[in-house]
Parts: structure tokens; sequence; C-alpha cells
């Protein structure tokens, strides 16, 4: 008798567990409950960019180093296998497109969001890689932490593996800053090379500048 | 460790009878490509379109490559303008249909490279479906476009002036 009590009990719990796991076992966490990263701005709110300057290939490169022209800006890492290349690609195919005398009023920065591994020699080499008018930048982590703040940008390294390897999950928008220094546009991830070219030529054409 | 001659019928029959179904030919693997790595880094990623004429639906599982110490299929998540980058477990194939790895989605990631690859290298890759049927390929490595692909003539009409 209670061997039968004990066994519809087991059947009953086994019952219960299996519809919970159909209807609330999720192979993979929801975005959300990975999103919980350390005091990051909502990507959504309004950024106010502005000045900074960091460790370039041969000494400090500020942002006001290059005033009256304008400045695109990405950041993301050196052994970032996918997004930024995409990225980078697509901001040098938009250089590409500038004629002469428009690239010379136009400047790319590439921020490292990971100076552990990214030397100034790695980004001497990475940024110009995709376009020699695309300069690759390093600068403290508490540097980067309080740029990355300043422009809405939202990074996170990612658990290490065995081999001690690891990725860097960041947002991929690239901001685009007037001739005065003033963020103006924020181009999302995956923007074609003809809408960013078209953002530059807008902030090229002498309207109030000059 | 012994394993019952039934045993192993068993297997055999659950095994062959899908092995046989889906066929070599059902599966093409088009434009495959290897992005060349920037200097001084050691990860990239190979695309290419896989398509499937058969009748069922294909999964690949896993690639493998003798360049990179670590071969993953990944994915990106878009959330909320942040890349999460993830290992996928299959990248499914529909009957009749493609699958397209490419730039800022499925890809087949290269980490932790042996050797730099070259651009016009060619890079072999195994590509592993869930029937047990593996398809050998070689990926040339290409350089990233960073020239404008439109017609400059197109290009030029479609600005404001």
């Amino acid at each position: 008798m209670k061997a039968h009590w004990l066994l519809t009990t087991a059947v009953a719990a086994l019952s219960a567990l299996l519809v919970f796991l159909v209807a609330c076992w999720q192979p993979v966490p929801p975005p959300a409950a990975t999103t919980a990263a350390h005091s990051m701005p909502s990507p959504a709110t309004s950024p106010p960019g502005g000045d900074f300057s960091l460790q370039g290939p041969q000494g400090t490169v500020a942002l006001a180093d290059f005033r009256g022209k304008v400045v695109l800006i990405y950041f993301g890492y050196t052994s970032c296998p996918d997004v930024c290349p995409t990225s980078l690609a697509l901001l040098a195919q938009a250089l590409s497109g500038l004629d002469a005398a428009e690239r010379e009023q136009v400047q790319g920065i590439f921020v490292s969001l990971d100076p552990d591994r990214d030397s100034p020699a790695v980004l001497a080499q990475y940024a110009p890689f995709f376009h020699p008018a695309i300069v690759g930048l390093r600068g403290t982590p508490t540097q980067i932490a309080t740029l990355a703040g300043q422009y809405g940008v939202s990074y996170r390294k990612q658990q290490a593996n065995a081999e001690g390897q690891y990725t860097v999950d960041h947002s991929s928008e690239t901001y685009l800053v007037n001739r005065h220094g003033k963020l103006s546009t924020r181009l999302p991830h995956a923007s074609p090379a003809s809408e960013i070219l078209a953002a530059i030529r807008q902030q090229l054409a002498p309207r109030d500048s000059r | 460790m012994r394993l019952h001659p039934a045993l192993i019928a068993l297997a055999a029959t659950l095994v062959l009878p899908r092995a046989a179904l889906a066929n070599d030919s059902d599966l093409q693997v088009l434009a495959p490509y290897v992005r060349l790595a920037p200097p001084g880094t050691a990860n990239t990623a190979a695309f290419m379109i896989v398509s499937n004429t058969g009748r069922s639906d294909r999964k690949l599982l896993k690639a493998d490559s003798p360049v990179a110490r670590r071969v993953e299929l990944h994915s990106h998540v878009n959330d909320q303008g942040v890349m999460r980058m993830r290992q996928v477990t299959e990248i499914v194939i529909k009957a009749g249909g493609q699958s397209e790895l490419k730039p800022g989605g499925y890809h087949v990631m290269l980490l932790d490279l042996r050797q730099p690859l070259k651009e016009g290298e060619s890079v072999p890759l195994t590509l592993s479906f869930d029937d047990g049927f593996s398809k050998q390929i070689d990926a040339p490595v290409r350089r990233p476009q960073t020239v404008m692909a439109t017609d400059p003539a197109a290009q030029h009409g479609s600005m404001p002036h």
C-alpha cells in the first residue's frame, strides 16, 4: 500500500517536472538575463560624445587634433573574428568612395575595447589594413570605460576558454563627429557603405562651418 | 568492453538508411571563402552558401580545418545594438533551400590560426552534417572588400548635392 502511494507520488512529481521542462526550459538563457552587465549606459540613451586623448602608434592622439575634420569612430577589438572586420570594411568602403580633396578632411579612429591584448603595435598594423585613414588607439581600461560611457558604447568581456582566449560582446555603431568635435550621428551596425558615405558628405557640406 | 553483435546490428540499421537517404549530391557549397585576417591577429571566419536540393532538412553540425586550433560554428545576436557572438550547435539547411554564412551572420569561426594566412591561399575545410555525411571543400583566402562595390556613376547619381 505504502509502495503504491510512493509510486503514485513519484509519477506525479516526474510528470510535473516534465510539464515544467516542456513549458519553461530554455537551453540558452534569454538575452535579458545575460545583458545585466556592469554599469553600462543603455545604447538607447543619447550620449554626449566629446573629447578624449589616447595612445596612438606614435604617441598621444587626441580627438581635438582633428578639429576641422569629420571624424568616424568605431569601438572594437583586434581579435574580433567577424563584427569588427565587417564594420571596418564598410567604413573603409565609404572612405574609398570619397575623392582626394574630401578624404583629406576625414579621419577614421578605431578604439580598442580590449586594452589587455591590443598593444599600440598591434593596433598600428590593424587599423590601416582596412584603410590608411583609420588610426588605431589604445587607452587604459579606466580611460576606455570612461570613453565608452561618453559615447554610449556597451561592451563586456566574455569568459575565457581553457587557452585563455576570450571574445568581447560590444555595440557596433559608428560615431560620426563633426568638424567642431561634436558627436552628430550614430550609424547603426551594418550600415551600408553608401549610407556612411552620405553621412560623411552631409557633414562635409559647407553649410554652417568655415 | 564488448559489444553484443545484436547491438551493432541495431546501430547499423539506425544509421545506414538515413545515410543512404541523404545523398552527397543534395548538398552544395557555393562561393566559399575565408576572410584574410588583419596582420597581427589570429582569428578570422569562413563564409559560404550551403544549398540543399534534397527532400529533407539537413543540419551542419561541425566544421574542421587544419589551419586553426579551434573551429566553431557561430552566429550573432543583435541585442539592442550589442553584437553578441555565440557558438551554435547546428545550422539548418532546409530541404530545397539554402543557408548563407555571411559577415555579421552565421559563420565558421577559425580561432587561433596556426600561422598567418595569405591572400589567395586555399584553406581546407571539412563540414560535417547531421546524418554522418561530411564534405571537404577548399576556401580561398580573400581580402575584405574595402572599396565601394557599386557602379561609381550610379553612386554619384544617388548622392544628394
